[in-house]
């Protein structure tokens, strides 16, 4: 049996999922949540084979309630319209379906689904490509949502005093407390506003309303320290950057 | 352009004015030559007669000349060139004809050939005077039609200004509706029949051609009222609307789907980023010659919302500020969980 989960906050949109699964007896299906906080619950709870997942969500998109799970089932999108995602979905293996949508093509979606289960193909390498697609195409951060335990964080950026880079991950610094994710310095330095962060670092990225002075250590060598307390290393470049942004 | 003097009652005041100038010239002969009034008149009405259908003609010398500053010598040529050939012709012919009309007597032979210079004078004179009044009438009627085609051309601008900021339909709201649809038929074909039938009817309205630009409230607040109760068809219960209509207000004016924004607004910060029910209010009050209009949304005001807000809000207040001409009819007010967005809508006076 095939276990499945909608996660779509539209009622008649789960509805509609529901009855169309109708016709495949060998998927079960054993949730339904109307946001991505009950999505990733239930997901742990039930470790899943499919997901049905809406990306236009409140409080965290489809998207973002992905990132946070660390094996993720097979996925079949489902959004109304959405030009970056179905761009995204296009570079990618992993389906989608715009709504409104037909039953051919939701039993289509759900065999090519099915036959990727049964074969155990593992879904984990197609969300890292989709993340990097939309990565690649996204519009520029203005939040970021972590993880700790099952406490879900949405971090607005004017909560984040800085990013520091740890091996694969990233540990965001910010009011509400550290945070690792699973991310790359050079994602955020290209995506996130430039008038609001600067890379200084190699391994550290500040928010510029966070800095409060910035110190010669030795020669040719800067020490930034924030309002928060943290001081951290200013590289060559970085000092370059710095002077630029702060007009000094 | 056409001749000036010779459109509309143009000809009555150019021939007024020489009438006068012709007696005044018929006066000054009598004057300093002590001629009759009877030879007075003559001379006059033959020298001002010339140059009445002369300066007529100046008129081509100005029209066909640009006053640009590439072509002033040019300009200076062919006025030249113009007052020359006129000014000749003009007294010649006086002069040839005053001969022949005249008593033919030594006298006014002397008088006539002596009279070739002031009058050479006087036609110079005349010819300035002409050419400046019409150089005056050339400018003033371009820069008349400047204004006019500047004024066209703000008209146009401000109509694909408003064609732009009317509010446009939220795909995302219609894609979702259709899917609502398309799962009703399934579960409660009745209520997609009704669905369907709100959604056409919002659909007429907001994209019909036969909008104008001035709905009542009456009307904007039904296609509203179709707005929500399809909203409450994708999300249950969870939406809650309350109205406060003054039933004076119905009848008031405001520009078409000027809501419509506001209302997408108060629907996304509540309903669509929040998992708690939601409550928006809308108000409208009759006051005076303004229609107060109110929405109030509750909204979390923890979210952290994706970008992308401001955009609806700042189209109502360009648009509204491009109709009414007035710079603040828009005032929102954050107070705790509420957000309210109130517009005062001018009413135009009574025709």
């Amino acid at each position: 049996m095939i276990k499945a989960i909608i996660v779509d906050d539209e009622k008649l949109a789960r509805d509609i999922i529901k009855a169309y699964l109708q016709n495949f007896a060998q998927v079960e299906l054993i949730a339904e949540c109307g946001d991505g906080f009950q999505g990733l619950k239930a997901i742990q709870e039930h470790q899943p084979d499919l997901l049905f997942l809406d990306i236009q969500m409140p409080k965290i998109t489809g998207f973002e309630m992905l990132e946070l799970i660390e094996h993720p089932p097979v996925v079949i999108f489902s959004t109304a319209f959405d030009q970056y995602a179905i761009k995204a979905f296009e570079l990618n293996a992993t389906d989608y379906l715009l709504k409104p949508y037909a039953e051919e093509r939701f039993k289509g979606a759900v065999q090519k689904a099915i036959d990727k289960i049964q074969t155990k193909t593992s879904a984990q390498k197609e969300i890292e490509t989709l993340t990097e697609k939309r990565e690649e195409l996204s519009e520029g951060i203005d939040r970021l949502v972590v993880k700790t335990g099952n406490k879900i964080h949405i971090l607005g950026l004017d909560q984040i005093a800085h990013f520091e880079a740890q091996d694969d991950y990233v540990a965001i610094h910010s009011d509400q407390g550290k945070f690792l994710k699973l991310m790359r310095m050079k994602h955020l330095e290209d995506n996130l506003p430039s008038g609001d962060f600067i890379r200084v670092h190699r391994s550290h990225i500040v928010s510029i309303k966070h800095i409060e002075k910035l110190e010669l250590y030795e020669k040719d060598s800067y020490l930034l320290s924030l309002k928060t307390g943290a001081q951290l290393p200013v590289s060559r470049s970085g000092h370059t950057k710095l002077k630029e942004v702060l007009k000094y | 352009m056409n001749h000036p003097f010779l459109k509309n009652k143009g000809i009555i005041f150019y021939t007024a004015v020489w009438l006068f100038v012709a007696i005044l010239f018929g006066l000054s002969l009598g004057y300093f030559y002590d001629f009759s009034t009877k030879e007075a008149n003559i001379d006059s009405f033959i020298f001002n007669g010339t140059f009445y259908g002369l300066g007529l003609a100046f008129w081509f010398v100005v029209r066909y000349n640009s006053f640009d500053s590439s072509q002033i010598l040019n300009l200076i040529v062919s006025h030249l060139a113009a007052a020359a050939l006129s000014v000749a012709a003009g007294v010649f012919i006086t002069v040839t004809i005053l001969k022949n009309v005249l008593p033919q007597t030594e006298e006014s032979l002397i008088y006539l050939n002596n009279s070739i210079v002031w009058r050479a004078g006087l036609g110079l004179l005349y010819y300035a005077v002409l050419i400046l009044v019409y150089h005056l009438i050339k400018y003033y009627d371009d820069l008349r039609d400047r204004g006019q085609q500047q004024a066209q051309l703000e008209t146009m601008l401000k109509e694909s200004e408003l064609e732009m900021l009317k509010s446009q339909i939220n795909p995302h709201f219609i894609f979702n509706s259709l899917n609502s649809v398309a799962s009703l038929t399934i579960t409660a074909p009745n209520q997609a029949r009704e669905m369907v039938v709100k959604l056409s009817d919002f659909l007429r309205y907001s994209l019909g051609k036969e909008n104008h630009l001035l709905n009542t409230l009456e009307e904007e607040m039904a296609n509203l009222m179709l707005y929500l109760e399809i909203e409450k068809v994708r999300f249950g219960d969870r939406l809650k609307v309350e109205t406060q209509i003054d039933i004076e207000a119905l009848s008031f004016t405001l520009p078409n789907l000027i809501l419509q924004p506001l209302i997408e607004n108060a629907v996304k910060h509540g309903i669509y980023e929040s998992l708690e029910d939601v409550t928006i209010r809308v108000k409208a009050k009759a006051e005076n010659d303004i229609l107060r209009l109110s929405m109030t949304n509750e909204f979390d005001p923890k979210a952290v919302s994706k970008k992308g807000k401001g955009i609806g809000l700042k189209n109502v207040r360009e648009r509204l500020r491009v109709i009414y001409g007035v710079p603040k009819l828009v005032f929102t007010e954050t107070n705790e969980n509420l957000f309210t967005v109130r517009l005062d809508i001018p009413q135009p006076s009574e025709k």
